[in-house]
């Protein structure tokens, strides 16, 4: 008999559990549902169309996919991610430095520090992009300091006309925002690694850089795949910079998120803004997914330590 | 619950008939007058995008309640206007507007009919614009004419006493004052975008005199940005001009940084020599500093068989909501019909008025023997047919096309590109969408 009861019980506690958790969840669900998953489908829905806001000129199938892999401005405007992949990296580095320096060495001001390398990525981006708008204009602050510095202004690029380094300058100011927000990450994934591990460390002879690699390094390895993974994506659909600062995108600043704002709000081809950024988000789902594997096979190779050796040893058995 | 059910429905009923019967009775433009009916009471929302005017505009509202104290105005000034006005146009959320992009057959879905073109065009100028099938739509806050801010000053001061009429004339005062004055000798407000797509507006009449240009012969034409037989005309010479401008260093230095509030008090102080802008700037460029007298305004440079012409036309149009209740409708009639007559908007900022017996601004005075011309509408049949080339093409000529213009500075700055090459690009991208719409083109 009790066998019998008690699954019979249970779901009746499960039926409370049930209309609780509906009644709970009803409004954010109804919400998400409502601003993300419909505009998402209907997105879906209108690439597969020539229509602009106010008329849909009929089905074309797969003409607007067909375009974005064939205008090679588009494919130019992809390949303007590579600069911005290449300051995530650079962004990456820089945190990881920073979160190190700041965890390991009793540094007086740490919080200061912190609090400083922080700030950047509580302002607003567009606040951000009027800085520097005016950090880079000719006879401005950086050229100021850099003649300080002894730098002739004659010499000096004009940082956002001249179309050899004006990508780099848009792509500082990224780095400049979320280099802080890395490092609070790293510093919060560092802290939470048992410090007596560094004592044992320290005993066995062991120097800052192979405390690093043998200690943090591993202890880190999710957060720093997620701040990875961030920024990558986020080099993909770069925006802020190359509209604020390189005023909508002109002077070959136009990232692909740029294209698809233009295609949608200046030519009205909405269909073909749609498609546009069902390929951004195929290429950032790739991206995530690639990364993933890279980094599943890196960290495997790396991971040969005694105690993983072992355990494989033990598994194939 | 039955009476209730009945009750509700007769209400709807009568609500329904209500709404259905004075529909009809909905007078147009040129049938109100202006002192009748002053106990009209209504709300009117009025989304608008000159936010530098918010005091004058508000003036005009406490002056129209003097007459019509129980219709209440409120604005709403939006700085990034054209897209906002194009999401919100289906909303109930709006009195009036300025018609943002819409196509011409479109325009009923939106906006109160104001009167037939026939009785209307006889009273206000440009009403062409915002009609579709002989009725219209919009009726413009002011008019534009399209020439060249200068600032006579520099002009002097580089010694040029006679105003450019030609390509050729305008590079070479150009260069003059580049090498005679510390001013900048053409500013291109490049980092703005939108004072780069303002050079598509003389692409139509300014560059060949013809007002059916814009409308019924570029949808049409083969090669339209093709160098023209008769040179230093058509939309080839409207664009190299501003493409050897740039070649030959006559622009700002750092045209990336530019800065649009800031253009203003350099083009009053004489730092700059010419913009190119609709006159609806000049009165800005005066008030941004001591020196109004110096700002002067010229057709633009170019003569089609020995004759100049200035394209001419409405700025944005003001649209009455379809969804707005009947005295809101009425109320808007009213405070528009009030507005084109009554507060002066057009000649305090410069423009032509719409109200066709309305005053000249001084700023035309420069344009004496000068053709202003407005551009006719599409033919029939077609009048949606220049937006769906333009949004086809991706060159929105006149559109918000400003990074193909912005281009032009690019490659002619750093002579990465020649202009025959850009114009042949273009030629391109218009016939692909003439063949993907499948439009006669006339040889």
């Amino acid at each position: 008999m009790s066998t019998v009861q008690s699954p019979l019980r249970k779901r009746r506690i499960n039926w409370q559990k049930i209309a609780l958790i509906v009644a709970f969840a009803i409004v954010p669900l109804f919400l998400l549902i409502l601003f993300t998953y419909v505009p998402f489908l209907k997105m879906i829905q209108f690439s597969f169309y020539n229509m602009s806001y106010t008329k849909n000129k009929g089905f074309v199938g797969l003409d607007n996919y067909l375009r974005v892999f064939t205008k090679s401005e588009y494919v130019d405007a992809m390949l303007l991610s590579l600069y911005y992949m290449a300051g995530a990296v650079v962004q990456l580095s820089l945190a990881l430095f920073f979160a190190s320096i700041l965890s390991l060495e009793r540094i007086r001001g740490n919080g200061v520090f912190k609090a400083i390398m922080f700030f950047p990525f509580l302002v607003n981006g567009i606040a951000i992009g009027y800085i520097f708008k005016y950090f880079y204009t000719r006879g401005f602050v950086l050229d100021s300091v850099l003649q300080a510095l002894g730098f002739q202004l004659e010499s000096l690029p004009y940082w956002l006309r001249d179309q050899s380094v004006n990508n780099w300058s848009l792509v500082f100011t990224s780095v400049w925002k979320y280099c802080g927000q890395n490092m609070v990450l790293f510093i919060g994934a560092i802290a939470s690694i048992d410090p007596a591990l560094y004592e044992a460390a320290t005993i066995d002879g062991a120097n800052r850089w192979q405390q690093f690699k043998a200690i943090i390094l591993p202890g880190i390895k999710t957060v720093f795949m997620l701040n990875l993974i961030l920024s990558i994506t986020g080099s993909l659909s770069a925006f802020e910079p190359a509209y604020v600062v390189g005023s909508m995108g002109a002077n070959g600043t136009a990232t692909f998120f740029i294209k698809i704002h233009q295609m949608a709000h200046v030519s009205q081809k909405v269909g073909q803004a749609c498609a546009m950024a069902m390929v951004l988000m195929a290429l950032i789902l790739i991206f995530t997914v690639l990364q993933r594997l890279f980094f599943r096979y890196v960290m495997k190779d790396s991971d040969n330590t005694f105690n993983a050796k072992a355990n494989k040893a033990k598994t194939l058995w | 619950m039955k009476k209730l059910v009945a009750l509700v429905l007769a209400l709807c009923l009568a609500l329904g008939m209500a709404s259905f019967a004075s529909a009809d009775e909905l007078p147009t433009l040129d049938q109100i007058l202006l002192g009748e009916n002053t106990d009209l009471a209504a709300k009117i929302h009025f989304a608008y995008h000159r936010t530098d005017r918010k005091e004058l505009l508000e003036g005009y509202v406490a002056k129209f309640n003097e007459t019509y104290p129980n219709i209440e105005v409120e604005y709403e000034l939006i700085t990034d206007y054209a897209e906002n006005a194009l999401l919100r146009i289906g909303n109930n959320d709006w009195t009036i507007m300025g018609i943002p992009t819409v196509d011409k057959d479109e325009l009923s879905k939106y906006f109160v009919p104001l009167g037939s073109l026939e009785v209307l065009d006889g009273l206000y100028n440009f009403m062409s614009d915002k009609s579709f099938d002989g009725i219209c739509y919009g009726l413009p806050s002011t008019g534009n004419a399209n020439g060249v801010l200068y600032n006579k000053a520099v002009f002097a001061a580089a010694g040029i006493t006679e105003l450019p009429k030609t390509p050729d004339e305008f590079i070479a005062d150009l260069k003059l004052i580049k090498e005679k004055t510390d001013a900048i000798p053409l500013y291109t407000n490049y980092a703005a975008g939108w004072t780069m797509g303002a050079w598509d507006a003389y692409v139509g009449v300014a560059s060949n005199g013809d007002p059916a240009y814009m409308q019924q012969v570029l949808p049409h034409a083969k090669d339209p940005f093709a160098k023209q037989a008769d040179e230093g005309t058509g939309p080839y010479a409207v664009y190299k001009i501003l493409y050897d401008a740039a070649a030959e260093k006559l622009i700002e230095e750092d045209y990336t940084t530019t800065d649009w509030e800031g253009c203003k008090g350099m083009m009053n102080r004489g730092e700059i020599g010419t913009m190119v802008l609709g006159s609806w700037a000049y009165t800005q460029m005066q008030e941004a500093g001591d020196k109004p007298e110096d700002i002067g305004y010229m057709a633009f440079p170019i003569t089609v068989n020995g004759k100049q012409y200035a394209p001419a036309g409405g700025d944005y149009n003001f649209g009455i909501n379809v969804q707005a209740t009947d005295d809101e409708k009425l109320a808007s009639l009213y405070y528009l019909k009030w507005l084109t007559h009554e507060s002066g908007f057009t000649f305090v900022e410069g423009g032509v008025p719409i109200d066709k017996n309305g005053e000249y601004p001084e700023l035309y005075a420069a344009f004496a023997g000068i053709d202003m011309l407005a551009d006719e509408p599409a033919l029939e049949g077609e009048a949606t047919l220049l937006n769906e080339l333009n949004s086809e093409s991706e060159l929105n000529i006149n559109a918000g096309g400003n990074t193909k213009v912005q281009e032009i500075v690019e490659h002619g700055f750093n002579g990465t590109k020649d202009f025959d090459e850009i114009m042949a690009d273009w030629n391109e991208a218009w016939s692909d969408a003439q063949a993907t719409l499948k439009v006669t083109v006339n040889e």
